[in-house]
């Protein structure tokens, strides 16, 4: 590791400044160096007060999100090989920041709870006991197979300028996952789903924008999902229209 | 537990200048203008048409004057861009499962540029047949 590159850090430590600042490491580097192992680096070597998150190292547990050079990204899935003279990494958009790149993501914790983004069955024929076991074809599966591959990273909030706007809307990843359980064959909660889902802050809030699918680390494709949700959501409401 | 004390960047008016994507996004959306004012020239169409022969020909006069076609090239121009960023959207929002199999990406947006390309081939013929 003969070759460094110079990174700048956002940090923002409130008892020392009320506004974040941007501080410069020098960092050695390879091939496989991520930006994840720079922050490590950084925190070991030159300066233990950096405070991120991170987890896994492999892109599944969703923790080490940021912004590098503006675009969010997975710090485990980056590599500083694909950078220039020009690395600056912050703490995700449109989140709070609590401390350098830790942001509070309680907001997406809210809207995650409204969705209900679990197996809703109240019926009759639901398993029961250890023996008896839902079945679903592969065909079954593949209708939102892709949908619950979200990490619940929360890059695609960061990507949207609507929930940037205004966070009340529930953004790409709650209405992904309400998606995923709605086209489940095993879940009978969609009725319970559609009203959060068919208010203004829920899908209509959505402008197609698409960069969230563009971020996504996972390729679960938000936007489809979101957009997917609109019909569901004209649906929904017609019906209640036509009911009374 | 009391939450710590934290900062919330504001979004500042130029957020969709910092990248291509959002830029793209932008483009997108502002197609709508030259297309309502195509729309208001076949509304004032429409009503030339019912207020007598004067008022049908001055509209004609006015669709042919050269600033009006330009506007209207762009018209078609932004229908078009617009056509390209939103026919590979559709399948990804209305996927297409017939059995088990998911109708390819390439087949619907193929599909959709077909039809545009038989509407516009049908009405050149028409009105070469016609004049």
């Amino acid at each position: 590791m003969s070759q460094t590159k110079s990174i700048r850090v956002q940090r923002y430590l409130p008892e020392q400044e009320p506004e974040p600042f941007w501080q410069n490491y020098e960092v050695p580097f390879d091939e496989s160096t991520s930006i994840l192992d720079a922050l490590n680096y950084i925190k070991d070597e030159l300066d233990n007060t950096l405070s991120y998150r991170w987890s896994c190292r492999m892109a599944i547990c969703g923790s080490c999100g940021v912004m590098v050079n503006g675009i969010p990204k997975l710090g485990c899935k980056t590599f500083l090989r694909e950078y220039g003279t020009r690395v600056d990494i912050s703490a995700l958009a449109h989140f709070p920041v609590e401390r350098d790149l830790v942001v509070d993501m309680d907001i997406f914790m809210e809207h995650l709870e409204a969705v209900k983004p679990y197996i809703i069955d109240k019926s009759k024929g639901r398993p029961t006991g250890e023996s008896d076991t839902y079945r679903q074809t592969p065909a079954q599966m593949a209708r939102y197979h892709q949908f619950s591959n979200c990490i619940n990273c929360g890059l695609c909030y960061a990507a949207c300028p609507q929930f940037g706007l205004n966070n009340q809307f529930l953004g790409p990843a709650a209405i992904t996952l309400a998606q995923r359980y709605n086209l489940d064959n095993r879940d009978k909660g969609k009725r319970e789903r559609m009203a959060a889902l068919s208010e203004h802050d829920g899908v209509w809030s959505c402008t197609f924008v698409g960069f969230c699918s563009t971020v996504c680390p996972k390729h679960v494709d938000p936007a489809a999902a979101v957009n997917q949700g609109k019909i569901e959501a004209a649906k929904y409401t017609l019906i209640n229209l036509l009911n009374g | 537990m009391q939450k710590p004390a934290s900062y919330r960047p504001s979004m500042s008016r130029r957020w969709w200048l910092q990248h291509q994507h959002f830029v793209l996004y932008m483009l997108r959306e502002a197609t709508v203008v030259p297309l309502v004012f195509f729309a208001g020239c076949m509304i004032a169409g429409l009503w030339a048409l019912n207020s007598g022969a004067e008022a049908w020909v001055s509209w004609q006069a006015f669709m042919a004057n050269p600033l009006v076609i330009l506007i209207n090239l762009l018209t078609l121009a932004a229908s078009l861009f617009h056509a390209a960023t939103f026919f590979p959207l559709m399948p990804r929002v209305m996927p297409i499962r017939i059995g088990a199999k998911t109708l390819p990406v390439n087949a619907i947006v193929g599909g959709m540029w077909a039809v545009v390309a038989i509407i516009a081939i049908a009405l050149v013929a028409y009105f070469i047949w016609r004049a």
